[in-house]
């Protein structure tokens, strides 16, 4: 058992706004963490990156504050704030002095409530920019910073809502319109599509009775939801894609399809994937880079999403002279002799041990045990996920991350990205 | 709908930085523990004092490849099976080299705390080096120094510190070693460099976390009363730093066809002892550029949407130290935009006003508790002074001196910085290190119209 269990209350305002107030007073501070159900996959053709230039507009002004008030307002009382978008979806943050907590509110209600107000072309328009350069230095002007998106698009269908990137792209971003700023605000930003979670030192009844203060008067919204897709099954076959360019040396990233966050089968699988390649001493760093010494570093991550897959990947660093077909077929022969084994009972340990110490970290710090929290009321509709996650993944068997193995890193439903250091791709062509 | 009125905020009750307890080892180890409670993973910060330049010249970068091989297997132990050891504890464990000295970091479960500073003996008294990880460190190590001059903001850094320090400074190379220098290095170099500098005397060793029930000094003098003494030496690398005599300049290294230019302008600046205090220099860089409405990004970003973003730092070193302003802006306004950052920085002349300043003081005063709640943050700040001959007892004295910056303050911080670097003395640029990573022929004469100073290009192979 988790020793640590952090207290968790929750209520639903009469216009549909969860909130879950989590109590410590270690420290004068409280985190605002709101999660609003819209990300990229929410997205339409020929409208990518919208959701997350949408969240750039966030900070532009609304009813009552001007622009870039909200950054100065709460930075001049000691939040450290920001906000991010993801596949699932858009998510505002600060952590604040305990005095500043009404403020940061109200300035939240305001423009959540009421940002088109404040909307002008200007806005659009600076903010649309800003975000290309974020694309541009992110992505663009970065080595391999463009490998995941060719990782999605690999890994996910043509039309599938993870088959297209958070950041759009730049075609997308000229076409956006102010009417399609409106038109996504009215149809996402409501209270019954968002979490507000406030972690630190309040008590439930107090966050309760300020959200309620300040995020009461908003009018729920109109929502009009699909349901989330069925999951989708692995890969038939395997998918390459290959880049030759400006890169330091060639990189494979090797793809999964996964089953959706939070479900037995996903931790299952994501146990494999750590077994595999994501652990320091794990299988594949000990062939490849100890061993062979064909690969210079070697990972393994999982992503969790919601609309009928998931993802996870090993990647390699291929070291100079070696061959990256040998250090792909080197990985798939290390997946077919683990579907074959499963882990061993020092693997499941270390997995357990390495998961705990790093999910115990990410909860240390208010913010981010706010962040976890808003992330599975909203998304998996249990927050307590926070004081259960790692019993649930103690409670997985050997035989269950095998089988998860064979079902989901079965190497022919790979999808392969290559990045090619430019003089060898030349010599290959 | 009601209208809800704007909220007034309550001014945040004093703080201070957590009260530390010490506890001296025979062997000249010095334990600094901090108890905070509810942090359930404990952080262990060890602070050796090797300085950078005891590096031999030929095999610079040696400490670094040392740091990485030091949990690399011992006597009993192989490479691999140490690393397993570390894991099934779930010790999360890193070593690296700054030239404040070595450090080695491990976070774990309280309940783990015990069986993890065992490990960190064995890492401390009974690594082997062997030839065979040793080497591959430094295949490693090759490949990461490629991937490092790959990336703009990286390749910037490392063409900055080679123009604005004196080729005699070590601080002019890469802390890490060049390729020349590493791919010479053998495990005999890293187990002499290893026996000569990995030793107690002038170490000290902090520990942050939930440590009710826990005797720390009794855990620590367990695993490590044993580790040898070496040589007496200080806490900390006392260094200063020597700039090179033609800093002044603007570098562009070439990159053909990129669609951003990433910069990096620079200049000396204070230490944390500078005269007047140490404490308006943050406000400082905070209202020139340490927010997204501070002075850089309130043009660059907010109004003409050049940037993602920029910011400037100020960086002491025990010795001296830097003020940095770096990001990252859009190709064809690349050298618009240099003289637009030098033009704001210089701008300081004109004076700050009591509200910017003000802004400063509450962000960096009030952000305190928040930015050292956890236990990592605690000990890394613990550490970081430690390395820099001092205790997070400054950290406090700071924090309650900052409260009183105003406006004169800073003004009085920015006319000493712009006078010991030379910026303002004579021409636009003047005192100025500028380091552009963008496709030179664009860039170039754009920005020797600037009239910075000399514009040299370098080309990468």
């Amino acid at each position: 058992m988790t020793a640590i269990s952090y207290p968790l209350a929750e209520t639903t305002l009469a216009n549909g706004l969860r909130v879950v107030v989590s109590e410590d007073h270690t420290v004068p501070n409280v985190a605002v963490n709101l999660w609003v159900d819209v990300g990229s996959r929410h997205e339409s053709p020929g409208r990518t990156g919208f959701a997350h230039l949408f969240e750039h507009l966030m900070f532009q002004g609304s009813r009552n504050v001007a622009s870039g008030e909200h950054f100065s307002a709460l930075m001049e009382q000691g939040a450290r704030l920001n906000a991010t978008t993801w596949f699932d979806r858009t998510n505002y943050f600060e952590t604040v002095p305990t005095g500043a907590l009404h403020l940061a509110l109200w300035l939240e209600a305001d423009r959540h409530g009421h940002l088109l107000d404040a909307l002008t072309q200007e806005n659009l328009d600076n903010q649309r920019d800003v975000v290309k350069e974020e694309k541009r230095q992110r992505y663009d002007n970065m080595p391999y910073g463009s490998a995941l998106i060719d990782v999605y698009a690999a890994a996910f269908p043509e039309g599938h809502p993870y088959h297209h990137p958070t950041i759009g792209s730049m075609d997308d971003l000229d076409a956006a319109t102010l009417d399609d700023v409106h038109a996504f605000f009215r149809a996402h930003y409501g209270p019954n599509n968002t979490v507000l979670t406030l972690v630190g030192d309040l008590t439930p009844e107090e966050g309760f009775a300020a959200a309620k203060t300040y995020f009461g008067p908003l009018p729920a919204i109109e929502l009009q939801r699909r349901e989330r897709l069925p999951q989708l099954e692995p890969l038939a076959t395997p998918v390459r894609v290959d880049r030759a360019g400006d890169v330091p040396n060639d990189r494979l990233y090797v793809a999964f399809r996964m089953p959706v966050d939070a479900t037995p089968d996903y931790l299952a699988a994501s146990i494999a994937v750590d077994v595999v390649a994501g652990l320091a001493s794990s299988r594949l760093m000990r062939r490849l880079v100890r061993t062979d010494e064909t690969a210079t570093s070697v990972g393994g991550w999982t992503m969790g999403l919601v609309d009928g897959v998931g993802l996870g990947a090993i990647t390699a660093d291929v070291a100079e002279g070696a061959d990256p077909d040998e250090v792909e077929a080197a990985i798939c022969d290390e997946l077919t002799r683990f579907i074959d084994e499963g882990p061993d009972e020092a693997e499941l340990e270390s997995v357990v041990a390495d998961t705990e110490r790093s999910w115990l970290s990410a909860l240390a710090s208010i913010e981010e045990r706010a962040d976890h929290i808003s992330h599975h009321a909203l998304l998996t509709g249990d927050p307590a996920y926070v004081n259960t996650f790692v019993d649930r993944l103690r409670a997985i068997t050997a035989d269950e991350v095998r089988a998860a193995a064979a079902v989901w890193l079965v190497p022919s439903s790979r999808a392969v990205v290559r990045y090619l250091a430019r003089d060898e791709a030349e010599v290959a062509a | 709908m009601s209208q809800v009125t704007r909220p007034t905020v309550a001014p945040p009750a004093p703080w201070h930085f957590p009260a530390a307890t010490t506890h001296d080892l025979p062997n000249g180890l010095h334990l600094v523990t901090y108890d905070v409670p509810g942090q359930y993973v404990v952080s262990v910060r060890l602070a050796v004092p090797v300085p950078l330049d005891s590096e031999p010249t030929l095999r610079e970068g040696v400490g670094t490849i040392m740091a990485r091989t030091l949990d690399e297997g011992t006597e009993t132990c192989t490479a691999e099976e140490f690393a397993r050891l570390l894991e099934r504890k779930g010790v999360g464990y890193g070593a690296g080299v700054s030239d404040a000295g070595l450090s080695l970091d491990l976070d774990v479960v309280k309940g783990n705390l015990e069986p993890a500073l065992d490990l960190l003996r064995q890492i401390l008294t009974e690594p082997v080096f062997r030839e065979a990880e040793v080497a591959r460190h430094v295949r490693s190590r090759l490949a990461e120094i490629e991937q490092e001059r790959s990336i703009g903001a990286n390749r910037s850094m490392l063409e900055f510190v080679r123009t604005f320090y004196a080729p005699t400074d070590r601080s002019s190379r890469p802390t890490g070693g060049s390729p020349e220098t590493v791919s010479t290095i053998t495990r005999d170099d890293v187990a002499a460099h290893y026996r000569q500098h990995v030793t107690a005397s002038g170490s000290t060793l902090v520990v942050a976390g939930d440590l009710g029930g826990l005797d720390v000094p009794a855990l620590v003098d367990a695993a490590l009363a044993d580790w040898p003494s070496g040589p007496a030496r200080a806490r900390f690398i006392e260094r200063s730093a020597t700039h090179a005599n033609h800093r002044s300049r603007v570098v562009l290294v070439d990159r053909p066809g990129a669609v951003q230019s990433d910069f990096l302008v620079g200049a000396p600046g204070p230490d944390r002892s500078a005269p007047g205090g140490w404490a308006p220099y943050p406000v400082l860089a905070y209202v020139l550029g340490g927010s997204p409405t501070a002075r850089l990004d309130a043009v660059l970003r907010e109004e003409k949407g050049y940037t993602y973003g920029t910011r400037s730092s100020f960086r002491p070193k025990r010795g001296g130290g830097s003020f940095l302003t770096f990001g990252s802006v859009r190709a064809d306004v690349t050298a618009e935009s240099i003289g637009i950052i030098v033009d704001i920085l210089e701008g300081g002349r004109d004076g700050f006003s009591e509200k910017e300043v003000r802004a400063g003081v509450d962000y960096i005063a009030k952000t305190a508790p928040g930015r050292f709640a956890t236990a990592d943050a605690i000990a890394d700040e613990a550490v970081g002074m430690a390395m820099d001959g001092r205790t997070t007892a400054f950290t406090t004295a700071n924090l309650h001196d900052l409260v009183t910056v105003d406006r004169d303050r800073v003004t009085d911080a920015y006319e000493r910085f712009t006078r010991l670097a030379g910026v303002g003395s004579g021409a636009r640029g003047a005192g100025w290190t500028i380091v552009v990573v963008g496709d030179a022929s664009q860039h170039r004469e754009p920005l020797e119209a600037l009239g910075l100073g000399e514009v040299t290009v370098v080309t990468d192979d």
